[in-house]
């Protein structure tokens, strides 16, 4: 991904991502992390504030640290290192919330040119798949590599 | 193109380990978040690919 991005520590097997966001409210720890789901070779994306005492994230909080567009760029990078790992799992993902999600929807749409070089994206609408389009409201999200 | 120029340029970050996080490994971080997903999945099922 071209857009700036956070630099971020992970473990062994590439399902969990920390780094620390940089804005107008300060330092505040994230944490991405990547689930297996009950479905075979899918993995659930979610990320969000970390609290490294309680070992604890929360993502429904507003963080407002002015740095949106830098935290998705730095998410959607972690997705190159976990499918380096995991290359034929599928990647879920939705946002806590519609606002979360429309932003989400933002994030691919600004990058789609450059994301669907090395993944196929999908859009849920009304439980149905589509190849993800611009412009469109989506429920949730399908993302897999291609295997080049 | 030197070695750090072609680093630069690569989609791959390069990343650290940080071999505190295997302690979180396996944990439902997000439990909610999760269980409604499970749904989705086996109501909706996976895109013809």
């Amino acid at each position: 991904m071209k857009l700036p991005r956070y630099d971020y520590l992970t473990e062994g097997n590439a399902e969990l991502f920390k780094f620390n966001s940089h804005g107008i409210k300060g330092e505040i720890k994230k944490l991405v992390v990547y689930t297996k789901m009950l479905e075979e070779d899918i993995y659930n994306l979610a990320f969000g504030d970390y609290d490294e005492e309680t070992d604890s994230i929360n993502d429904q909080v507003i963080t407002n640290n002015n740095d949106s567009q830098k935290v998705l760029a730095t998410v959607a990078s972690t997705l190159y290192v976990f499918t380096e790992k995991h290359p034929l799992v599928w990647v879920y993902a939705t946002g806590s919330n519609h606002a979360r999600t429309r932003l989400y929807r933002m994030g691919i749409t600004t990058n789609l040119e450059e994301i669907t070089i090395d993944f196929v994206v999908y859009g849920l609408i009304e439980d149905v798949w589509y190849e993800f389009e611009k412009e469109k409201n989506y429920e949730a999200f399908l993302i897999k590599r291609k295997l080049h | 193109m030197t070695t750090i120029e072609k680093l630069n340029r690569s989609k791959m970050p390069v990343v650290k380990i940080d071999k505190s996080l295997e302690k979180l490994r396996g944990k439902n971080l997000f439990p909610e978040k999760l269980a409604k997903a499970n749904k989705v999945i086996a109501r909706v099922g996976l895109p013809k690919f």
